[in-house]
């Protein structure tokens, strides 16, 4: 047995106990009319209600509001001191007799995690505990009334009496009453918003327990109000009425677990059987939703080479995280490796092993449309990249031409002007043409500098005729920080592999060089598991920022159009590290 | 060694004009093997870029005997676009095409 379980059976026993010990005082008593009658209706309600709220903080240990039902049961045994012939305990059981009805109250607000919402109504709640004490206290101090004595023969005299008087019994009374109808009209309007608030999911859940307890509340308001007002048949009509309703409370609580327990688990079984019928996109969600009772449920799903959920069109989504005020997330699994998750209304959450079974159902369909999902997101993929790189082709031939007409066309330009003034001198100032030479041997000298550099970016030849290891070997000499080629494969690659690693290397060097502070940076170039894998590494100030410029962008585009893909690890103050696997 | 025709008869006026007996020429990396086997040159002054075998292997095979003549590749590009290939390829050393005269030959010599 359980700590929990323990406790519950001895709270249980003190039920028993107490609800006894309160019988025999009622059936003892000489002012009770009929004993049998009280007896057994008090005893129904108080143990309806402490057994059902012990089941319910069995079921839902978490949740109070368990606590709460079984504290109304206890609570309500307290009317029965009124049944005592000794005046100080009869003063005592009227002063708390209605204390139950607060606690009532109380447990409605906090429905159904027995937490109540805001500090205001916490508030609320214990003007109505201090007003459910000193509601009496006008009959009390100054005599009953015509009605109570009416219905309390022989009951003994109030150990608070100060005097017979009727004017200020009766202003006290009707200020406590009004209070009272106050206070019970306020929690009627904060139950009334919440249940215009509550999602579906949520309106069923709500709804057992708090229509039955509006009603219960508005034919309390009633006999409050009509006391107030002084019509007395009135009260007694309205008073059984609502014992009535009381007493049914935690029954109708009790029909709507049971009932939402048979039906969810009904659900589960037809959503197995259903699950095994011609699978179609979007029905899933439809019958997980069906199942769930929750018809804003959605489906997510993981995909593990880009480590983010997408939906089922392979638009990539946020999930809720914990803690979120109306969504949550279960997950779903298919051997142990996660497939997706369902995101659905937080109410859900009191149901676990309904989630559970769900969940368990639904993987193999949800991998499925999972494997679809990821096929659409790749297509998406692939679309966006195929039009980037046309887009980086096209801006490279314009950077390309601007270079070419900019720099060497420039100069050769030049050049052909200052050979023919050259020319024209040779003879007549022989000291002038060798000056114009030597300016144009200069010039000359750029243009070739600068035709060189346009040709090794667009593609340098050492990497066509020695390969991937000679063209970073080179790549690393002209690098204006120490590289360390730690590693390089020893056979030659795909020419198109070997031009995408070559680029990514360049680009991290060239990026290393201008934003990391690195005093060094490390190649390796391996095969491994049927990938070459790229790496980069250098000792920087890293937080490198993977959406800066057009570069990684476009080396990211070239890679996975080799279906290969490129991550960057950069720590703020850890140095950077960018790898890029292509598969061979 | 240069399979540019242009680049081979500029050269040859540069540095016979510099004092250089020019005795063979040739356009590709096979023929300059057997023109170097036949003609038993000192230097050999060769291209990397050759349209068979390219100028690092023609060197690793022109050189490594004692009588093995001396190589000095040439090239349009840097020599930084090479990186340690030219050491390694066995040739005395490098001079971009744009630079070649009769003096950078000597100071390799």
């Amino acid at each position: 047995m359980t700590g929990l379980n323990r406790a519950l059976a001895g709270i249980a026993l003190a039920g028993i106990i107490a609800g006894a010990a309160a019988s025999a005082l009622v059936v003892s008593s000489d002012h009770i009319a009929m004993p049998g009658a009280g007896v057994a209706i008090g005893l129904l309600i108080t143990w309806s209600f402490i057994g059902t709220g012990l089941y319910a903080w069995w079921r839902r240990p978490a949740s109070r509001f368990g606590a709460l039902l079984a504290a109304v049961g206890f609570t309500f045994l307290l009317g029965a001191l009124t049944s005592s012939d000794d005046p100080v305990v009869f003063t005592i059981g009227v002063l708390t007799a209605n204390i139950y009805f607060v606690v009532f109250a109380h447990m409605l607000l906090a429905y159904p995690d027995g937490r109540l919402e805001r500090p205001w109504h916490a508030k609320l709640i214990a003007a109505g505990y201090v007003l459910s004490v000193l509601g009496p206290l006008p009959q009390l101090l100054w005599g009953f009334t015509d009605r109570t004595i009416e219905g309390c023969q022989g009951c003994p005299e109030s150990a608070l009496l100060i005097e017979v008087d009727d004017t200020l019994r009766n202003i006290g009374n009707a200020v406590t009453s009004v209070i009272g109808v106050a206070i019970v009209a306020v929690v009627l309007a904060i139950l009334i918003r919440r249940w215009r608030n509550a999602t579906g999911p949520q309106r069923r859940g709500l709804a057992p327990v708090l229509w039955s307890g509006m009603v219960m509340l508005v034919l309390l308001a009633g006999a409050l109000g009509t006391d107030a007002v002084g019509s007395a048949r009135l009260t007694n009509v309205l008073g059984s009425l609502g014992l009535i309703v009381f007493a049914s409370v935690p029954w109708v609580f009790l029909i709507g677990l049971v009932r939402s327990r048979v039906a969810r688990a009904g659900a589960v079984s037809e959503l197995l059987l259903r699950l095994g019928e011609a699978p179609g996109t979007g029905t899933l969600r439809c019958r997980l939703a069906d199942a769930l009772g929750d018809r804003s449920l959605q489906l997510v799903f993981w995909l593990d080479d880009r480590t983010c959920w997408v939906d089922s069109e392979g638009h990539v989504v946020e999930v809720p995280q914990p803690g979120h005020p109306a969504r949550a997330l279960t997950l779903v699994e298919l051997e142990g490796r996660r497939v997706g998750a369902i995101v659905h209304d937080t109410t859900l959450l009191e149901e676990p092993d309904l989630l559970g079974s769900v969940a368990a159902a639904a993987g193999l369909a949800m991998e499925n449309e999972r494997l679809q999902a990821q096929l659409r997101a790749r297509v998406e993929e692939l679309r966006t990249s195929r039009a980037r790189i046309v887009e980086a082709s096209s801006h490279e031939r314009r950077r390309l031409e601007r270079n070419l007409h900019d720099g060497a066309q420039q100069r050769l330009v030049a050049l052909s002007l200052t050979l023919r003034l050259a020319q024209g001198k040779v003879h007549a100032e022989p000291d002038r043409a060798d000056e114009l030479l030597a300016g144009a041997q200069k010039e000359l000298t750029l243009a070739l500098g600068e035709l060189r550099e346009l040709a090794r970016g667009i593609h340098p030849a050492v990497l066509s005729d020695r390969g991937l290891q000679a063209a970073l070997e080179a790549l690393a000499g002209r690098a204006p920080i120490e590289v360390d080629l730690a590693e390089l494969p020893s056979d030659r690659l795909p020419e198109p592999i070997e031009a995408a690693a070559y680029f990514v290397v360049a680009e991290a060097l060239t990026n290393v060089a201008k934003y990391a502070h690195a005093n060094q940076a490390t190649v390796k170039v391996s095969r491994r598991n049927g990938h070459a894998v790229v790496e980069v590494a250098d000792d920087g100030i890293g937080g490198a920022d993977p959406d800066r410029g057009s570069g990684l962008r476009g080396l990211a585009d070239r890679v996975s159009a080799l279906d290969g893909r490129m991550s960057l690890d950069s720590p703020a103050g850890a140095g950077t590290r960018l790898r890029a696997e292509i598969p061979v | 060694m240069d399979d540019h025709p242009s680049f081979r008869a500029t050269a040859r006026v540069l540095l016979e004009a510099e004092g250089f007996d020019v005795v063979g020429e040739a356009a590709d990396g096979a023929s300059a093997l057997t023109e170097a086997g036949r003609l038993q040159p000192e230097v050999v002054l060769l291209d990397v870029q050759l349209p068979d075998i390219d100028g690092f292997d023609v060197a690793a095979r022109l050189t490594g005997n004692d009588d093995s003549p001396v190589v000095i590749l040439v090239s349009s590009r840097d020599s930084s676009d090479f990186g340690p290939l030219v050491t390694r390829s066995g040739a005395r050393g490098f001079v971009p095409k744009a630079e070649l005269s009769g003096d950078r030959l000597q100071e390799l010599l």
